[in-house]
């Protein structure tokens, strides 16, 4: 199709949908995101959390721990993915310590078992900062008489956590597990920079393969149709969410 | 220091030595990368790939695009968020809730959905490899429009009605006194479209297919797709201008920053 000659355009109906739905490659990137999700997620928000806990126990110096570990997600996605292309190189960093310590080179980006593994590190490191900012937060919303009162009650500082914070803070963490499934389904520019989607597919995702489709092939409609099950995948997670949410305040109140 | 202020500080060492590095890569001589953990400390330090940057190279290029569209984009995004989020908080416009809803759908779906049509479009309207197709999309901000028009709710009206009954024009009203009192709702608009616009790279990069009209995101990304003999130094310098502007405005609006990204904006 070429969208800039309608003379050349013709109706193809659910044409597109039915390709894309019947493409190895639409469901190898449908996997990948899976993977992806499931992968980071709660690595992620595990050491998020951990770090806005650290964050607000630390007595001096939280403005300068919080900068350094924030930083990152203000960066180009572009420089971060950059940066770990250089360290995962077959001559770079990671590999040289493996050397020094007499171990064998790694394939970090060129092995199909271990791209997406490498690509999903490099995520953790640059939305740890991104997603603790945001717990933190949500904790600081607390009210510090409530947290007085438990611990005069002789609550232990792991009961406070337990029972008082992470029951306030979990809408936070609900907002945390969709933004991050939603990003990984817009994952682009990590696979452009460190693998093109390969090897053997093994990094394809969705953007990836709409960009590709579009802009080195030129099928507009079918790039089209794997956008708009793009956005009906993210607009289902959305309407999960709003579920999901407004569901929570009446199970506080049940409990 | 107690035992958070040291699990912290391992965090924040970890959070902040790939950046370290790319600085030391920049710095070194040649193009290849310190491989073992001794070779970090030897070789010395240069300024030789910032020089050749600065000497005419194609990523000083990139980085003079990069300049250029966010010295003009920002300032017109900042003043259109201010415009559409008065009105849409003050005016009394018919389909007024379409645009609400238009900018919070915008906000939250993904840009890339948008892509195809936005070629198609800067096809049709011949601007494709211009510095219009790497500027105007930037233009309309949705969380621009969303935070201002919310600051504009919480603003006491007071002072534009009393300019008003004094015969003021709604320009003059607009220039005279909303604008002067937006400084606090501007600077969390401007700064965050500051970070989307210099770190863009979706649209820049199909917009644009000449290497003189890439900015610096592209450029780079375009430069390391190139299997063969990478130059990391070069490339990482450049990485390194491009992270330096995103220091400073960290430095100096983190309170912004973070305001912005609690409000949801959709970086």
């Amino acid at each position: 199709m070429n969208p800039l000659r309608p003379d050349l355009t013709h109706w193809v109906g659910a044409a597109n949908y039915a390709r894309a739905l019947g493409s190895l490659a639409f469901w190898r990137a449908l996997r990948t995101t899976a993977i992806f999700v499931v992968g980071t997620l709660p690595l992620t928000l595990g050491l998020a959390y951990v770090v806005a806990a650290l964050l607000s126990r630390v007595r001096r110096g939280e403005t300068l721990f919080r900068a350094a570990i924030f930083f990152p997600a203000t960066l180009s996605m572009v420089v971060i993915s950059l940066v770990f292309k250089s360290l995962y190189a077959e001559e770079g960093l990671l590999n040289g310590w493996l050397a020094a310590l007499g171990l064998s080179r790694v394939h970090w980006l060129q092995d199909p078992r271990l791209a997406l593994a490498s690509i999903m590190a490099m995520d953790v490191w640059a939305s740890v900062g991104y997603y603790a900012i945001l717990i933190l937060a949500g904790r600081k919303t607390l009210p510090p008489e409530q947290l007085e009162a438990a611990r005069l009650e002789g609550l232990s500082p792991l009961d406070v956590e337990r029972r008082i914070v992470f029951p306030h803070v979990k809408p936070v963490i609900l907002f945390v597990v969709l933004l991050n499934t939603i990003r990984s389904f817009q994952i682009f520019i990590e696979v452009f920079v460190l693998t093109r989607g390969g090897p053997l597919e093994s990094t394809l995702t969705l953007v990836y393969h709409l960009y590709e489709r579009a802009f080195y092939h030129f099928e507009m409609g079918y790039a089209c149709a794997i956008a708009f099950l793009l956005l009906l995948f993210v607009g289902a997670i959305l309407l999960l969410q709003r579920r999901l949410l407004s569901r929570a305040p009446s199970e506080a109140s049940a409990s | 220091m107690n035992r958070a202020a040291w699990i912290l500080t391992a965090f924040a060492a970890l959070s902040l030595a790939p950046l370290l590095y790319m600085a030391r890569v920049s710095l070194g001589a040649g193009g290849a990368l310190p491989i073992a953990p001794q070779d970090w400390w030897a070789g010395g330090l240069t300024l030789d790939h910032y020089r050749a940057l600065a000497s005419g190279g194609p990523i000083g290029r990139f980085a003079v695009n990069s300049l250029l569209v966010t010295g003009i984009a920002v300032p017109l995004q900042i003043l259109l968020s201010a415009a559409a989020g008065h009105s849409l908080a003050r005016g009394r416009i018919a389909g007024r809730g379409v645009f609400l809803g238009l900018a919070t759908a915008f906000l939250i779906l993904p840009r890339q959905v948008t892509l195809v049509p936005l070629y198609l479009l800067f096809a049709k309207l011949g601007l494709l490899d211009t510095y219009a197709a790497l500027i105007l999309p930037h233009l309309a901000d949705p969380f621009g429009v969303l935070f201002m028009a919310h600051y504009y709710e919480t603003m006491s009206p007071e002072l534009e009605e009393a300019a008003r009954t004094d015969g003021w024009s709604p320009t003059a009203v607009f220039w005279k006194i909303v604008l002067p009192l937006s400084g606090p709702g501007l600077a969390v608009v401007g700064v965050n479209g500051f970070l989307t616009t210099w770190n863009a790279f979706l649209h820049p990069l199909v917009l644009t297919t000449s290497e003189s009209m890439r900015t610096l995101p592209v450029g780079l990304a375009l430069f390391a797709q190139s299997e063969h003999s990478v130059d990391w130094g070069a490339l990482l310098a450049g990485s390194t201008v491009a992270t330096l502007p995103v220091l400073i405005a960290f430095v100096l609006f983190q309170r912004q920053i973070v305001e912005g990204l609690l409000q949801g904006s959709g970086r």
